[in-house]
């Protein structure tokens, strides 16, 4: 377990959960290993605010929710992205390198005299 | 899943929400398990990452969005409950605020009914009407004729009362006299036949014979909704009219106030009065029409009134008044004619009764504003008792905000059902009030007031704003000090009661309000109780008591206009000689009908009064009048047989004539003449002297009245067309003579028409504004002081409740009874004197708006204010009495042992 921990930004969980959801339907669980597996656990998502999240983007209609059998043999809640959610998804990413290019100009200019 | 899944199917919501939560923590526990750690560590481990399940589960309930209608639910059975359990206060709580908003929606209906609302006809925006009150029919002509170069059309209307009878008592119906572009201006379409056209509308009928467009109300009265209404014959006065057509039941004429029954074109009007051809619709004196017009399309009031008065100098020169001061007629000229909206119509009670119905709103509205005061305090002293429970809520982590919707969940609960309560109050209100007001037409008239006061739109809103603005009002202090609890206070507040204020303190401000705006309206009370008493009790000059009045109308009867006084006099010999009858007197003017005739004098060698002073009062008597009615003679002689047509003029005046016109010497012998150059009258020597009567209504002064005989009055075919003929009874009700009067008078002529009226109602009608005032006012003021009681009672056995142990103490220490009563009721006292200090300088400042409303003493009167501030300080001491006499019986050895 990484020491060096980063909080996330406030807003970027519903980005990084639309991007892990694009890449195949999910339940839950996976949704938050991928997570931490993916930023190689420098992103530790709290796992009581991932719920909340999913269920607040279902309810948008950003993701889809499907109950089907699972590799333990019960039924679990798979998201998928809707329409609506990939649309999202590529604003967010736009917005986000655009933020995190201006971000890294401003540490990368030096002091001038 | 649709709103409907998430609004109802929320068991299995939850399960699927249990069970996706559930899954997420058996793969995690597996996992741990994977990697090596014992099962019980993998699950504790789990969960400790999830965080609290309950927590994460609310957050997710909170990501549906469907919560706040969830817990709304919730809300609403725990807010009944907890009603339930303490009935007392939900009874109390429900009363005060039916009786508050209802009040308040029964007079704004009436204010919307009389004052707001627009007529029922096609877009009432546009309609103007000519300012400044009554037309002649000449000048209306003129306007008609011209109409389309100032408005999109314009009519004439008037109203009357019609007989349906022929002969003997009178049917009265209430009736119209339209233009033949009136339907059709004001967009009133027929619902049956047809309405009139300008065909119709010519001098003694049109092509279609004498026609008359009947209301809905009528149509289904008098003739039961009968489809061949229309064709029918009707009598009016004992004309007969052909019924051509039926209005819509929403239309009920021009006037608000009144319904109108029957419309007959204006060219009928002189045949209807039996009046000789030509002398409404000719007279260039007789004002009798209100002129409406509608707007062209996009033009404005102003616009209007501007084209308006460019025709002005035509239509004034060419209906100029015959016989008339030049100086009058330069006037005549010159007065400009203005155009004003009349979207919500016309009428005679609204200038009567538009300042006394907002007064009455602005009381209602402080009643409610008392009760609100009320509940407020009650609301908190049970906020104050459920802090321990609100307080273990925030701890176990409900939100401020849950909280604070619970509250305001309950506030609702009580408001909407007050509020729907208080809806049916005012309808039923309403109508009472209705028929407290005077009709149109004056006292004598009797005239009916008709009001639509079915639920309006903006009623239901104004109710509807009413009841959320009570429900802001009386629930937000409590919830806004549930807002600032922590759940410490809460928990430790209550073992803090040994003493001080703690948080009962906000009562105080709230018990000085409501003292004060009690003191308001108890003030407001004693003054419409005092006017009323003054003009109840006033002495009029006259006895009112034991007479009958017979309104005799003898323009049916086919005896001729100067034979009129000689018919009166038999009528009035007639009824003298009735079984139960003491005397009967003729006049032309009743006392006390809100009707006058005036004229402008001088008595010759002195010199005359100034300007409109010149103005006396007329009236035209029989002999032995002054004693039926009750009048002092002080001077000279009545009128007797002799005061004939062709013997010397003869007058009588009052002790107020005597005084303004000849400085109170002797009236007796001297001449008097009429003042204008009209020479309507012929000079007469002043014979007698009576004390003074009221003349109008009970609310003017004394002023100058000049009697004439009515054998020496008017003359050719203006003479007394109708009169009244007093008749005292021996002893027994006026109202028992009826009958018999009017068989008597049938033996005279059966073609003169009667209405009776018992002359001590028709004065307490005179003054029935004043007694609707006095009675509202006075159970309001009941109510305030009621409330203020109870407000004061709350507050201080709160006080007494929460101070027990203290006062326990002080007594173990050796405290007498008196000083405990003195400790309890010294802060009362204070509230009080604060509450009526302010209330007084509020009284003062607001009793200036009602000063019109008021007879015989200042608004500010002192004595009433200070009568006022006594009533609700002896209310406050009781009120604060009783607990304190419970306080100085507290028992320290109980509140000692039980801490």
């Amino acid at each position: 377990v990484s020491e060096a921990r980063t909080e996330l930004p406030q807003g970027t969980l519903d980005l990084l959960i639309l991007k892990v959801v694009a890449l195949g339907p999910r339940h839950g669980y996976a949704i938050a290993q991928r997570l931490q597996q993916i930023s190689r656990d420098v992103v530790k998502v709290q796992q009581g605010s991932l719920y909340p999240a999913l269920h607040r983007l279902e309810n948008r209609g950003q993701l889809a929710a499907e109950w089907k059998p699972s590799d333990t043999g019960r039924e679990a809640k798979f998201y998928r992205l809707t329409p609506k959610g990939r649309a999202r998804l590529k604003a967010e990413e736009a917005d986000w390198r655009r933020l995190t290019e201006a971000v890294a100009l401003i540490l990368a200019a030096r002091a001038e005299t | 899943m649709s709103l409907w899944d998430r609004l109802f199917r929320t068991r299995r919501l939850e399960a699927r929400l249990d069970a996706e939560l559930r899954d997420h923590l058996e793969r995690q526990a597996a996992d741990y398990v994977r990697s090596g750690l014992p099962v019980e560590e993998a699950r504790r481990r789990a969960h400790l990452d999830l965080g609290g399940l309950e927590q994460v589960k609310e957050a997710c309930r909170d990501a549906r969005g469907t919560r706040l209608l969830e817990d709304l639910g919730q809300d609403l059975s725990y807010g009944l409950r907890v009603l339930r359990k303490s009935p007392a206060f939900t009874l109390v709580a429900l009363l005060s605020l039916a009786l508050g908003i209802g009040a308040n929606t029964a007079i704004f209906s009436l204010v919307d009914s009389l004052i707001l609302r627009s007529l029922p006809v096609r877009d009432a925006t546009s309609l103007v009407r000519l300012q400044h009150g009554s037309w002649t029919n000449p000048i209306w002509e003129e306007i008609r004729d011209r109409q389309h170069d100032f408005l999109a059309g314009a009519a004439a209307f008037s109203a009357d009362r019609f007989d349906l009878a022929s002969g003997g008592e009178v049917e009265p119906v209430e009736g119209l006299f339209a233009s033949g572009s009136f339907f059709e201006v004001l967009g009133v379409p027929a619902m049956l036949g047809r309405t009139f056209t300008l065909e119709d509308d010519h001098p003694g009928g049109g092509e279609s014979g004498a026609v008359a467009v009947i209301s809905y109300a009528f149509w289904q009265r008098h003739f039961g909704g009968a489809a061949d209404a229309v064709g029918r014959t009707l009598a009016l006065n004992g004309i007969p009219f052909t019924i051509v057509g039926v209005t819509p039941s929403s239309f009920f004429g021009p006037t608000v106030g009144s319904s109108y029954a029957v419309a007959v074109p204006i060219g009928m009007v002189d045949r209807v009065r039996h009046a000789p051809a030509g002398s409404r619709l000719d007279g260039r004196t007789t004002w009798w029409l209100d002129v409406l017009g509608r707007l062209k399309p996009g033009q404005s009031v102003a616009e209007a009134t501007q084209a308006l008065r460019l025709a002005q100098p035509q239509i004034r020169e060419a209906t100029m008044p015959e016989r008339r001061h030049p100086r009058d007629l330069e006037e005549y000229l010159r007065e400009g004619f203005t155009l004003v909206p009349a979207a919500n119509g016309f009428s005679e009670i609204r200038g009567e009764y538009e300042r006394p119905l907002l007064t009455v709103m602005a009381v209602v509205v402080l009643v409610l504003l008392i009760a609100c005061v009320n509940l407020a305090s009650l609301l908190l002293a049970r906020a104050n008792a459920r802090r321990h429970e609100l307080g273990a809520r925030l701890a176990l982590g409900a939100s401020r905000a849950r909280l604070l919707r619970q509250l305001a969940t309950e506030t609702l609960l009580l408001a909407v059902p007050g509020g729907l309560l208080g809806l049916a109050l005012a309808g039923w209100g309403s109508r009472i009030l209705v028929g407290q007001i005077t009709g149109p037409g004056g006292p004598a008239s009797g005239a009916p007031v008709s009001l639509d006061l079915s639920l309006h739109w903006r009623v239901l809103l104004f109710t509807l704003g009413v009841t959320l603005v009570t429900a802001l009002l009386f629930g937000i202090v409590p919830a806004l000090r549930a807002g600032r609890l922590s759940p410490r206070d809460a928990i430790e507040w209550r073992r803090r009661g040994l003493t001080g204020e703690g948080p009962g303190a906000l009562g105080g401000p709230l018990v000085v309000t409501q003292l004060a705006l009690s003191l308001v309206l108890v003030f407001g009370a004693g003054l419409f109780l005092r006017t009323f008493a003054s003009l109840a009790y006033r002495d009029l000059g006259l006895e009112s008591d034991g007479i009958l009045l017979v309104n005799l109308d003898a323009q049916r009867s086919s005896v001729r206009p100067e034979q009129r006084a000689a018919l009166l006099a038999r009528a009035e010999e007639a009824v003298g000689a009735v079984p139960g009858v003491a005397r009967a007197a003729v006049s032309f003017m009743n006392p006390v009908s809100g009707m006058g005739w005036n004229e402008s004098f001088e008595v010759e060698g002195v010199p005359p009064p100034s300007g409109r002073d010149r103005v006396s009062w007329l009236n035209a008597v029989s002999p032995g009048w002054f004693e039926t009615y009750g009048v002092q003679r002080l001077a000279g002689r009545d009128f007797d047989g002799r005061d004939r047509s062709g013997a010397p003029f003869v007058a009588v005046v009052n002790q107020a004539f005597a005084r303004r016109f000849l400085g109170d010497r002797s009236p007796i012998g001297r001449l008097l003449r009429p003042g204008g150059p009209s020479g309507a009258m012929p000079p007469r020597v002043i014979v007698g002297l009576v004390e003074d009567t009221v003349y109008r209504s009970p609310r003017d002064a004394m002023e100058p009245i000049v009697y004439v005989p009515m054998a020496q009055g008017m003359d050719g075919d203006e003479a007394w067309p109708f009169a009244t003929l007093g008749v005292r009874s021996a002893g027994g009700s006026p109202s028992l003579l009826t009958r018999d009067v009017a068989a008597v008078i049938a033996g005279v002529d059966p073609a003169v028409s009667l209405s009776f009226r018992v002359f001590s109602e028709q004065v307490g009608a005179s003054v029935m504004r004043e007694r609707l005032m006095a009675w509202l006012s006075a159970f309001f003021g009941g109510l305030a002081l009621l409330l203020a009681g109870i407000g004061i009672y709350g507050v201080t056995a709160y006080g007494v409740s929460r101070r027990r142990t203290e006062i326990g103490v002080r007594m173990a220490l050796g405290a007498q009874a008196a000083a405990v009563v003195r400790l309890v009721l010294g802060r009362s006292f204070t509230l009080v004197a604060l509450g009526l200090a302010l209330g007084t300088a509020a009284s003062l400042w607001l009793s200036r708006f009602v000063a019109a409303l008021l007879y015989g003493f200042e608004p500010g009167d002192p004595s009433t204010l200070a009568a006022a501030a006594a009533a609700l300080a002896g209310v406050g001491l009781l009120a604060a009495g009783l607990p304190a006499r419970r306080a100085a019986h507290i028992d320290p050895a109980r509140v000692l042992r039980e801490g």
